[in-house]
């Protein structure tokens, strides 16, 4: 449980991150809360030759209104998204569920954009973030852009993030009080979900940021994944149970020790009837 | 909590909740652990390990690991100067695999290296050619197979007769349960610190269970004489019976020999699984008979075990999974098969309950059944076939001691329920943070159990324990090597010096072996065990001052006694009063003594046999709420009553309660180590999946005091019942609120979502 050997710089601003980065290429790693690439390398799944330590870039870390978003800094840890007074008012979801993340000592370090940028399929926050129609704000030696989150998650673990682009925010629409849920589901307390379901149902036309529901699941595939057939369905006018019978439509989930790919089917159209239940019409 | 008070006395004699000497450092983290042990010039140990469940070992080419730079040494079997086999009692286990390795995990070399990275690097090096056999895995397969060790397959066939086993009572039932593999899952890994010492011999401090042990199985493998091998007991952080066989002290202590350096070896999370056994899987089946009124009448048993790769404990497993299979129940009529076996799978030992636990399941269930098909409630069912002082267990011995099995059964069964699933606090709905399962889609159920098993060694083993105590101006000092795993030992010792001489301060000698063996931590021995020599010794010391006392009075010591620290006479006109510690000034008193319990005897042919010292029971209800839906279970309460014969601190006893209800709630629904192809899928807590805080139930506990006659203070070992019938009363309550069978542990949550439990 001992890393590979590495190099560690540690960057005064996000531009001295990405010339960090520019320099050292693929080998090269940002390290925020730690807690995720961290226990990677333990088990030496990842060996960066260079681990370059944002953690201290103070003016990522952030959360404030900017008009029909909000706008979250990459560095924003956890714990401070699941006490923000703006977030439990704008957007209630994002709060709730990074109230689930681990534990508390992990909400304490871990940060949205390393969660994000991670793109692990059984992370619970990724999943927020395609159901509400976030987007990721990036910056590289080129400047300053935007990825829609359904843009974003590229693969196993692999996001449209350019290994010299830094990740930077995260802006969610404002739920503008449509109906929202998150559940997840563990063997026990603390765990990774083992299937999660993040739901967001907007009456159709209703608000600036518009109609529809945005329905995500944690860990029902090889990356963060929303669940097409359900909006669909739910958008032809089906009901939450006809819906919620499409969740693992056209996915095909892990198995691993904890559930089989069948149960992890069964659990997402459980779990996706009951989110959409709770999110309401 | 019902009936114990949890306050604390620093100092506090028998009865008294005494504070533990190690509880303050370990909760502030200056306790020192195994893994914090260090010295000089040390090199850091580690072991390379079989990838593969069966192969022959072609060659070993260890060149290579030695050029790398910092590696001191590379042993293998070929360096070992005596025995190459170790074994808790028989040696059947290579330290080093030589032609053949039969389980994933096997040892097959150890480095020496001034890093632990060069030791890492080594261990890549060295270059094992195997041939990969074809594993026996299936335990059902492996008495017939060809052997995989020259000593077979079979650990132990044990068949138990009584009675007529054909009688059949008007009521039924029979079934087929399955217990899953579970860890002791300690936090602490297995660490040690060897040390060459300047007469050829070699000091070792590592985390055990039985110091003596572990020094003979040293000794023999080193070629040194037990005496030139010194151990001592670094911090151990749990044991739960997986650190009764050696693991990595014979590794460091050849390495030290052979680099005349101290060598630490701290085992990762990882190896920790591969390096120590593991509780016994089982198969068992089941037929009980019965009268209509749920009598029993007849008992059948078949029990499989499947003790992995070598023997290890599974010997006598198999003689408690098959003696106490019945249950605390009376049966005339019985016939109990048990069978352990060997196979390629990771090997299987020593884990708190011992081969109760997997029967305890399968005989629950059974009751249950025969309550539902006699129209019997669940506790009346238990009630009517309770076994009680003066009945035959089904090796036909007379129980001769303390056994309140109805009791337990009516006290546990009176405790106050939690309320209902409506009312309670979100946070303890199914879903561990109480988040997934909203209340409309919860069911409660509620469950019973009981178990029982014996405390200590059985069938004539000659077991004991040595103590010393010694008296000087009122401090008291004992020595004794018990291991304290966590227990409290190290409580009692004192609370049992304080008693006995009346005085406040006693120190606790280091455990190391400058004194005879006190056996091993487990069983639920040492409270009785070394509890018994200790109180001896100092009962020794005790006499000795009285005498000095009346020899100086010129009176009869008989006439003295020792109260609230003074010693005093019985007849008032000797006006002899004085305080322990200024009745002997400057005199030394010190006496070491060996305690045994009662001669026990073999099981004959038919199983028959007064085998066991002392028997212990417990019962269990739970109060379970499940989503059926996900198969989200929440344990809501588990209620106790626990006969502990007479409880020496409470609040230690409610301690192994709480431990061992978060053990048996672990079996129940979530702890296995999940193999594939004999190899371990889930070596690390991500993966293997332990209760935590937020998954405990509410505890209620009674403490059933009937003191056992012959036991040191009437006292009953107490670590062992809560796991036994905790795991059953659970699986009872999923049943009840589910339907499904759940003839498994752990509970799967797709056995209740998808009825894969059915």
């Amino acid at each position: 449980m001992i890393p590979a050997s590495f190099d560690y710089r540690r960057a005064a601003s996000a531009d001295e991150a990405i010339a960090l980065l520019t320099e050292n290429g693929d080998d090269a790693k940002l390290l925020a809360g730690g807690h995720s690439l961290l226990p990677l390398m333990k088990l030496r799944l990842a060996r960066p030759s260079v681990l370059i330590d944002i953690s201290r870039l103070a003016d990522l870390s952030y959360i404030r209104a900017d008009g029909d978003q909000i706008a979250i800094g990459a560095l924003t840890r956890h714990h401070d998204v699941e006490v923000s007074e703006l977030l439990a008012r704008e957007v209630p979801l994002l709060p709730a569920a990074a109230g689930q993340v681990g534990d508390p000592q992990i909400r304490h370090r871990g940060t949205i954009g390393g969660s994000l940028a991670h793109g692990d399929p059984a992370s619970d926050l990724p999943a927020v973030v395609l159901a509400l129609g976030g987007s990721m704000v990036v910056r590289g030696p080129g400047g300053e852009r935007s990825i829609p989150a359904t843009e974003f998650f590229a693969g196993f673990m692999e996001t449209a993030l350019a290994a010299d682009e830094v990740l930077t925010e995260i802006r969610v629409p404002r739920l503008e009080g449509a109906g929202w849920s998150f559940q997840k589901f563990n063997r026990r307390a603390h765990d990774w979900a083992i299937v999660g379901v993040a739901a967001v149902r907007r009456g159709a036309g209703s608000g600036a940021n518009g109609g529809g529901a945005g329905v995500a699941l944690v860990n029902m595939a090889s990356t963060p994944v929303r669940a097409t057939a359900v909006e669909e369905a739910l958008a032809g006018g089906a009901s939450a149970t006809e819906a919620a019978a499409h969740a693992a439509d056209g996915l095909d989930p892990p198995s691993d020790i904890n559930a089989t790919p069948e149960f992890r089917r069964h659990l997402a159209q459980v779990l996706v009837r009951r989110a959409l239940e709770e999110a309401g019409a | 909590m019902s009936d114990i008070a949890t306050t604390h006395a620093t100092k506090g004699t028998i009865g008294e909740n005494a504070s533990r000497p190690d509880g303050g450092p370990k909760v502030r983290g200056e306790f020192a652990f195994s893994g914090d042990l260090w010295a000089d010039g040390m090199l850091w140990g580690r072991t390379l390990r079989s990838p593969h469940p069966a192969a022959r070992i072609i060659a070993i080419d260890i060149a290579a690991a030695l050029r790398i730079p910092g590696v001191h040494a590379v042993v293998t079997a070929a360096d070992l100067p005596a025995s190459v086999n170790y074994g808790l009692e028989w040696r059947d286990q290579p330290v080093f695999a030589t032609d053949v390795v039969r389980y994933v995990g096997e040892p097959v070399a150890a480095v020496a290296a001034d890093h632990p990275e060069a030791a890492r690097q080594a261990c890549e090096a060295i270059d094992v050619q195997y041939e990969p056999q074809v594993p026996l895995l299936d335990p059902a397969e492996a008495a017939a197979a060809p052997p995989i060790h020259p000593d077979g397959n079979v650990f132990r066939q044990l068949t138990i007769r009584t009675g007529d086993p054909s009688a059949r009572g008007p009521i039924v039932v029979e079934g087929a349960y399955e217990v899953g593999m579970q860890d002791q899952a300690f936090m602490g890994p297995e660490a040690g610190l060897a040390i060459p010492a300047d007469d050829g011999g070699i000091d070792l401090i590592v985390s055990t269970q039985w110091l003596h042990n572990d020094r003979l199985q040293v000794a023999e493998c080193l070629g040194l004489a037990p005496e030139k091998v010194r151990l001592s007991l670094g911090g151990v952080g749990g044991a739960f019976g997986a650190r009764e066989d050696v693991s990595l002290q014979i590794h460091a202590c050849l390495l030290a020999q052979r680099t005349a350096r101290p060598i630490k070896i701290v085992y990762s999370r990882e190896e920790s699984f591969l390096g120590h056994v593991h509780r016994h899987p089982a198969r068992i089946w089941m037929r009980h008979s019965a009268e209509a009124d749920g009598r029993l009448v007849s008992f059948e048993a078949r029990i499989l075990l499947d003790g992995g790769a070598y023997r290890s404990s599974s010997y006598h497993v198999v003689a408690n999974a098959t003696c106490f299979s019945a249950g605390p129940y009376k049966v005339e009529n019985a016939l109990a098969e048990g069978i352990g076996v060997r196979t390629n799978n990771p090997p299987c030992g020593a884990m708190r309950g011992f081969g109760a636990v997997q029967v305890c399941f399968a005989h629950e269930a059974q009751m249950d059944k025969l309550a539902e098909a006699c129209g019997v409630d669940p506790v009346e069912i238990r009630l009517r076939n309770a076994l009680a002082t003066g009945d035959r267990l089904l090796t036909g011995q007379v129980i001769e001691g303390t056994l309140p099995v109805a009791r337990v059964i009516r006290e546990a069964a009176a405790l106050p329920l939690p309320p209902s699933p409506e009312i309670a606090d979100p946070m303890t709905r199914p879903g561990g943070a109480g988040r997934t399962a909203d209340a409309a889609h919860v069911r409660r159920g509620i469950g019973f159990a009981v178990g029982f098993k014996n405390l200590m060694y059985a069938e004539g083993y000659m077991d004991g324990s040595a103590a010393r105590c010694r008296l000087s101006d009122g401090l008291a000092t004992v020595t004794c090597a018990a291991a304290e795993v966590g227990q409290g030992f190290v409580t009692l010792a004192q609370q049992i010096a304080r008693t006995v001489l009346g005085v406040e301060d006693v120190l606790l000698a280091p455990a190391d072996t400058s004194i005879g063996s006190a056996g091993s931590s487990s069983a639920s021995r040492q409270t009785w065990m070394s509890g018994g020599a200790v109180e001896k010794a100092c009962q020794a010391v005790r006499a000795a001052l009285l005498q000095h006392v009346a020899d100086r009075h010129g009176i009869d010591p008989a006439q003295l006694t020792i109260t609230d620290g003074r010693v005093t006479s019985t007849d008032a006109r000797d006006s002899i009063d004085l305080a322990v510690a200024d009745a002997a000034p400057g005199v030394v008193f010190e006496e070491e003594v060996e305690y045994h319990h009662r001669i026990t005897h073999p099981l004959d042919d038919d199983g028959q046999g007064d085998a066991h010292v002392s028997l212990v029971c417990a019962a269990h209800r739970a109060v379970v709420d499940v989503d059926p839906d996900l198969g989200l279970i929440r344990v809501v309460q588990v209620a106790t009553a626990q006969d502990v014969g007479r409880a020496l601190n409470p609040l230690q006893v409610l301690g192994q309660i709480e431990g061992g209800i978060a053990q048996g709630l672990g079996l129940a629904t979530m702890e296995e180590l999940t193999l594939r192809n004999g190899r371990i899928l889930n070596p690390s807590f991500t993966d293997y999946l332990i209760p935590t805080a937020l998954d405990m139930p509410e505890v209620l506990a009674t403490l059933v005091e009937e003191p056992e006659p012959g036991a040191p203070f009437g006292a009953k070992g107490v670590g062992e019942p809560p796991t036994i019938s905790s795991t059953p009363a659970i699986v009872a309550a999923l049943r009840a609120a589910t339907g499904k069978a759940l003839n498994r542990v752990p509970v799967r949550p797709q056995d209740i979502a998808l009825g894969d439990g059915e």
